[in-house]
């Protein structure tokens, strides 16, 4: 009999509330101490070997017999409303199959209530129809061919950064506004012995995929195949089937591979849209793929962002008030998380003021981006924590310490393991943190500094995510999970968890991940919780198995199930002698299958589950041409359990690569009188490169949390970008004496920086 | 028009039309996939290959101009089942994430050891400068490129 509870589980800072059964059993938590075959092993990535010799076959890869080309087009003005769309040009080129409009297809709420391919235009690349060619260059030519006309209407891209922020959504509906308090910050402000007052600004920054997204789907009778690049491989299947009005049985979605996804691409595409249309339409298989000046137009970003943020200590550090307001450029449409939930949850503070302005735009919506809200939201409080300590003439790092949140501020309660500590000392000692602050600082061209920058991340995952552990005749095991491989590694760590709870070798068992008729429900991976979600139901299934395939050796071996421990392929009665190989028994029973049948569990109650972290930075700053060079990064990361520490360390760098690029180049610019964006392509618009990165000394110091789930591990991903850029703005800091307050740390900002300290 | 590229050391023959890339024909002419299109305007590199041994982006070059050179995509480094040192360093030092740039960074790496059999730390960031990764991987390439020098990578 299955028993309901509901569970709190939390998604890159939103909380849902979710009813789930109870596991038909607990396995008991893997510990610090747990004695693990397997998981915590350097294990090479399973798919190695296809991403190097190219059978790797991602979505842009899919071709299929008769595959037309689709391709969008896109509207020219940043507001307005088509008056005039022509498409016969386009339909009498030699090799145009169809062509897309809103006439011809059902109405899909695509921006708010508006429907997809809509008349009404909010923003420059807005989709508002699409054809389908034999091949893509055809389809390019038909795009051209399209004529359009508008009624232009005025637009707004840029963001407002005073109090009184008029324009909305579209011009119609007020900014959204959360305002929250935390205690009384107006009365802590007047008792502080320092205040200090800034504002920062972050920028509009894209997730730049080097797989840009994209579908190829398959229209045959009642069933729907869909190749899609996606972080949900169900996400698409139950929003493609709501879209199009079928049910979820005729949908197969498949992600085997995909080329990054860092947030984007969470959701059911008007790509995907668009190509099963056009492949019912021409009963042939339409692959819609964005190029990559549409990658950076229509395929979401992290918001710009202007904070005013005042911070308030006593003399000896201790904060007392925190005061942040933040005006947040969503894009036309977007999740309104909120980068001023760091300033509630990073330090131990009992006044804290967060007033968030939500402002829609004439610009492509947001998309969440590795770590959103928390990335935007630390620069700001992490500079103003740096701006206070000089202000007392404090150390930074002391000032962290004196505020060091051992419990959940937000919910006074306990977290089920807090390493924030250790990860400051490990990365204070590492980066030689008290002789680089003492060094002083010489006059000459180039000059040196450190900064350091903490973190804190919900990453602790949640159900449902569900798992199926098969047993093969000849002993091996087959894993099948509907979840899907980003580039995190999570096809090898579920192999790992498997093979650990079986006591199989690795190389016994084979994972099938990424298709939605080959494995059971798991969530979108997203909020650094795929392994914490996905981790305990592929340790259930395999320990439901492992407990069937205990049953039958207690017989043989004459002992009972509870006396057995498998390992290395062999059950074995525990400090005995007498075993028996899995194979032996699996041989025995013929094509009996044993199944294994696994699923997450709820999250316990009455704690906090968090990852920890700090990094530090050393950088050179020339005075002259304004340039910051970063030299070195080190990172202490707290992400309870790691099921392999190599791809732990990949993900370790990533997030700081990536956090790189925003504190010194990353920028998109709209152009306010044109309406849109201006540097598009990966020329224009800088990502970091192989001569662009420092040395990196990143490690993670935790052992495992069995509180947060029996697995003993919380999410990392997104972790790793949060401290980065402050780390890197607060090393520029030290440096110059004068902080740069707005992102990137370009060298005209650093120039005039030092000129107004001057 | 009617083209002959040699790929691999085979011969493919195919219908392009004359503006088709060389990228382009490798994937839906020749059916090799393993070169990919990042930006179809040389910025990223993912596309990147071997023509009579050097690094070119493909996706600048047209297919028309290639006949009688010699073209080598990542499916024809390994040596059958035998992983190039490269590859096997690739995958040894995890030095891949995603994998979407993988093949473009190892044949960039492959033309960087044939030049330089032990590469300086400047001649390896010279060499790959033009081979973008978004998901982080470059100090583990760098460490691959090191790794499979060793090995004889440079053979």
């Amino acid at each position: 009999m299955t028993r309901f509870v509901t569970t709190t589980v939390e998604i890159e800072g939103r909380e849902e509330t979710k009813v789930v059964e109870m596991p038909a059993f607990d396995p008991a938590p893997w510990g610090p101490d747990a004695k693990l075959e397997v998981v915590g092993e350097r294990v090479p990535r399973l798919d190695g070997v296809d991403k190097v010799t190219g059978r790797a076959r991602y979505t842009h890869d899919v071709r299929l017999p008769g595959m037309l080309h689709a391709r969008v087009i896109r509207a020219t003005v940043p507001a307005g409303r088509v008056t005039h769309l022509d498409l016969s040009r386009a339909r009498a080129l030699p090799g145009v199959h169809a062509t897309l409009t809103a006439a011809d297809m059902p109405r899909i709420p695509w921006l708010g209530e508006e429907p997809l391919f809509g008349s009404e235009i909010h923003y420059w690349g807005q989709p508002i129809a699409a054809v389908a060619a034999e091949t893509e260059a055809v389809a390019r030519d038909a795009v051209r061919s399209a004529r359009v006309s508008y009624r232009a209407e005025p637009f707004r891209v840029d963001l407002p950064t005073a109090g009184s922020v008029r324009t909305g959504h579209f011009g119609v509906t007020p900014p959204e506004i959360r305002r929250e308090e935390r205690g009384n910050v107006a009365a802590a402000l007047g008792e502080a012995d320092a205040t200090v007052t800034a504002t920062y600004r972050v920028p509009v920054a894209l997730h730049q995929a080097l797989e840009t997204h994209g579908a190829v789907v398959s229209w045959e009778g009642d069933r729907v195949t869909v190749y899609d690049s996606t972080q949900g491989i169900f996400r698409v299947r139950s929003e493609l089937a709501q879209h199009l009005g079928i049910g979820q049985h005729q949908i197969r979605v498949i992600s085997e591979y995909m080329g990054g996804g860092f947030g984007a691409k969470s959701s059911c595409g008007a790509y995907t849209i668009a190509a099963a249309l056009l492949s019912k339409e021409t009963g042939r298989p339409v692959r819609c793929v964005w190029d990559r000046h549409e990658e950076c137009v229509d395929a979401g970003h992290r918001p710009e962002t202007a904070f005013r943020v005042t911070a308030a200590a006593r003399r000896d550090g201790t904060l007392v008030a925190l005061d942040v307001e933040a005006w947040v450029a969503m894009g036309v449409v977007g999740w309104a998380g909120g980068p001023g939930k760091i300033f509630q949850e990073q330090y131990r503070c009992p006044n804290v003021r967060v007033v968030q302005h939500f402002w829609y735009g004439n610009v492509g919506g947001m998309e969440a981006f590795r770590g959103p809200f928390h990335v935007e939201g630390a620069f700001a409080l992490e500079s103003a924590i740096d701006l206070l300590a000089q202000k007392l003439g404090l150390d930074p790092l002391e000032v962290r310490r004196k505020n060091h949140a051992t419990e959940d501020p937000v919910k006074a309660r306990p977290y089920t393991t807090e390493l924030l500590g250790e990860c400051w000392d490990e990365v204070a000692t590492r980066i030689g943190w008290e002789k680089a602050r003492k060094k002083k600082k010489e006059g000459g061209r180039f000059v040196r500094g450190v900064g350091i920058a903490s973190q804190v991340w919900g990453a602790a995952g949640g159900p449902p995510a569900y798992a199926l552990v098969r047993l093969n005749r000849d002993g091996t095991a087959l894993v099948q999970t509907g979840t899907q491989d980003l580039g995190t590694g999570a096809r090898t760590i579920f192999a790992q968890i498997a093979a650990a709870a079986l006591g199989l070798p690795l190389a016994d068992v084979r994972i099938v991940i990424g298709d939605t008729d080959a494995g059971p429900y798991t969530n979108t991976s997203w909020g650094s919780m795929t392994t914490p979600s996905v981790g305990p139901a592929v340790r259930m299934a395999a320990e439901d198995a492992k407990r069937q395939l205990f049953e039958i050796a207690a017989e043989l071996l004459k002992s009972s199930p509870d006396q057995l421990e498998a390992s290395g392929g062999r059950i074995s009665v525990r400090g005995g002698a007498p075993s028996i190989a899995i194979r032996e028994i699996t041989a025995k029973l013929g094509d009996i299958m044993l199944i294994g049948r696994g699923q997450r569990g709820p999250n316990p109650e009455g704690v906090t589950m968090r990852s920890f972290g700090a990094q530090a930075a050393e950088v050179e700053v020339d005075r002259v041409t304004g340039r910051v060079r970063v030299l070195r990064i080190v990172a202490a990361h707290d992400c309870g359990r790691v099921i392999n520490p190599e791809l732990a360390e990949s993900q370790l760098h990533g997030g700081i690569i990536l956090g790189l690029g925003y504190a010194l180049f990353e920028r998109r610019e709209s152009d306010a009188k044109l309406g849109r964006p201006l540097n598009l392509g990966l020329h224009e618009y800088k990502i970091p490169t192989h001569a662009d990165i420092p040395e990196i000394d990143a490690r993670i110091i935790s052992v495992a949390d069995p509180a947060a789930n029996h697995v003993g591990a919380k999410g990392l991903a997104e972790a790793p970008i949060i401290p980065t850029a402050p780390a890197i703005a607060n090393a520029v800091f030290d440096a110059l004496g004068v902080q740069v307050t707005e992102l990137p740390l370009t060298p005209s900002r650093v120039l005039e920086a030092i000129k107004t300290a001057r | 028009m009617h083209i002959s590229l040699t790929v691999n050391r085979g011969t493919h023959t195919m219908d392009v039309e004359p503006r088709a890339s060389l990228l382009d024909a490798l994937r839906d002419g020749v059916g090799l996939t393993g070169a990919k299109h990042g930006c179809d305007r040389g910025e990223c590199g993912t596309c990147t290959i071997l023509v009579d041994g050097r690094p070119i982006y493909s996706c600048l070059a047209l297919a028309c101009e290639y006949q009688g050179r010699s073209i080598e995509t990542i499916e024809g480094l390994a040596d059958g089942d035998e992983l190039h040192p490269l590859q096997r360093a690739f995958v040894a030092a995890d030095a891949l994430q995603c994998g979407f740039c993988t093949p473009g960074q190892i044949l960039s790496a492959t033309a960087l050891l044939r030049a330089h059999r032990r590469p300086t730390d400047a001649e390896i960031t010279h060499a790959m400068a033009g081979n973008l990764c978004r998901c982080g991987t470059y100090p583990k390439i760098r460490k691959a490129i090191r790794l499979a020098a060793e090995d004889g990578g440079g053979r």
